[in-house]
């Protein structure tokens, strides 16, 4: 669920950028250790990137009929870590901007902090959660994706009525919640669903590459062969 | 569709045009939009893009307005939305009622959402031009010229090769799963996107390694060497830039009280 240009307030964009770009930076860093270290990650770390724009422009189906698409955040998450995906999700959000006029420039930073930031951390600590608690990865991922796209039109309606608080922020708040419980509860649900396919598929395949992306990401991934 | 907008952003009357003047000229007019608190200097904007992109640089109207479709819709539904939901004051039509909420318009929410549906248009025009006339391999060499770290910048170019390629190859398979009866009902189509989708993702990571085996073989050492040459704009530019930047904020201040709705 992108914010589209023009529709926050300068003062919010601003204050949007400031509250995402330290976590990006963060992001940045990891990478750089990342890419320093193996230098081999750098290109499997550009076409992860562009793997999840491509997931994210896939069109979905869902119950209700409307057609729309998973953010693939959940899935980058689990696979890469929440600090890569966050700076994955920065380049991925430019390009959607300026391919396809879908988010935009002055709403970057608050669409990073709720698709880029909020989304995939919950994610990866639902994830980690559930694989502790001894819970089937099948459904850890599950939980993790559906949650994490749900945390992620949480931060956006209350990014939505911060910004727009008409008449006041908790009333605004409600009726952005009733709208995206209507609209987005099922796409969350699907992209649950989506994405334990993929993830089971790939496990099937080729669980070589998610060893691989393992030791390549250290503790940054979660060691996701050889559980349950 | 992207093949189709990355070919115009090649081939476009503006095209030859300083690229940092193009950058300059999307974003400061982008941040006009947005901050203006009247609706009318936004619309001028949505009106006056398309006059140059079409006119000027010679993009097809019919593409431009396909592009636009999808942003526009949204922007309406959003508008609907705000006029329906939002405000407190001044009632206008009475609706009924849908589930707990109250149908009803206010006049300060069709307002405030006039208002930013205006910067919404505004502001995605200014997108779209940037999109329509400067190559994302151009805006590369901006990204690097502001100081963005070149881990980024290099990782964005990979990505942005690749973007295409895999688009493509997913395009493909999802055409050969619907000749071999793929997304015939809801759950059907779920297994299907499911193995596309990790389909896609083992082939990229193949495709991740045949390019790092490729540029090692070329002498790749961790960083992409790349001509960054920008050149100043020119002084004839600034000023037609600032002087055409002044005219958006002197409309902003007549239109400031200029009546609506």
């Amino acid at each position: 669920m992108h914010i589209m240009e023009g529709f926050l307030p300068w003062q919010w964009c601003l204050f949007w950028y400031l509250v995402a770009i330290p976590v990006v930076v963060y992001g940045v860093i990891q990478i750089k250790k990342i890419t320093d270290k193996n230098p081999e990650s750098k290109p499997l770390l550009a076409v992860s990137g562009a793997f999840m724009f491509v997931l994210s422009s896939l069109k979905l189906p869902s119950v209700t009929g409307s057609c729309s698409h998973p953010t693939g955040n959940g899935l980058g998450a689990i696979l890469f870590g929440p600090a890569v995906v966050s700076v994955l999700a920065t380049i991925t959000l430019v390009f959607q901007a300026l391919l396809l006029a879908h988010g935009g420039i002055t709403t970057l930073g608050a669409n990073i902090f709720s698709m880029g930031i909020v989304g995939p951390f919950c994610a990866w600590l639902i994830y980690k959660g559930c694989k502790n608690m001894g819970i089937s990865i099948s459904i850890a991922v599950f939980l993790a994706a559906t949650f994490g796209d749900l945390l992620t039109y949480v931060t956006t309606a209350i990014q939505l009525s911060l910004a727009f608080p008409i008449p006041t922020f908790s009333e605004s708040l409600i009726k952005f919640m009733i709208i995206f419980a209507y609209t987005q509860l099922p796409l969350a649900l699907a992209e649950g669903l989506l994405t334990v396919v993929i993830f089971d598929y790939i496990k099937k395949l080729r669980p070589d590459i998610l060893t691989q992306l393992g030791v390549m990401l250290k503790t940054k991934a979660p060691d996701v062969v050889g559980g349950k | 569709m992207e093949s189709h907008l990355d070919y115009h952003a090649h081939n476009n009357g503006f095209r030859e045009v300083n690229t940092t003047f193009k950058v300059l000229f999307a974003v400061s007019t982008l941040i006009i939009c947005v901050a203006s608190p009247s609706p009318i200097i936004p619309l001028f904007v949505f009106i006056l893009i398309p006059t140059l992109l079409i006119f000027k640089a010679k993009i097809p109207y019919k593409f431009y307005f396909k592009f636009i479709s999808i942003p526009l819709l949204f922007a309406l539904i959003t508008f609907l939305y705000m006029g329906l939901f939002f405000g407190s004051t001044d009632i206008m039509v009475q609706l009924g009622s849908l589930g707990p909420l109250d149908l009803v318009i206010y006049r300060d929410g069709v307002q405030i959402g006039f208002l930013v549906f205006s910067r919404m248009l505004g502001a995605f025009s200014c997108l779209v031009f940037l999109a329509f006339t400067t190559p994302m391999t151009e805006l590369f060499s901006i990204f690097h010229r502001v100081h963005i770290p070149p881990i980024i910048v290099e990782l964005s170019m990979l990505m942005y090769r690749f973007i295409f390629l895999f688009l493509d190859e997913a395009e493909k398979m999802h055409q050969s799963q619907k000749t071999r009866l793929g997304y015939s009902d809801w759950k059907n189509s779920l297994r299907c996107l499911g193995m596309l989708g990790g389909n896609l993702f083992i082939r990229t990571w193949f495709q991740g390694e045949k390019l790092h085996m490729a540029m090692e073989s070329r002498g790749y050492n961790g960083t992409l060497k790349a001509m960054n040459e920008i050149e100043f704009p020119g002084s004839k530019n600034i000023i037609l830039l600032v002087s055409f930047e002044l005219l958006l904020l002197a409309g902003i201040y007549l239109s400031l009280n200029f009546p609506v709705i």
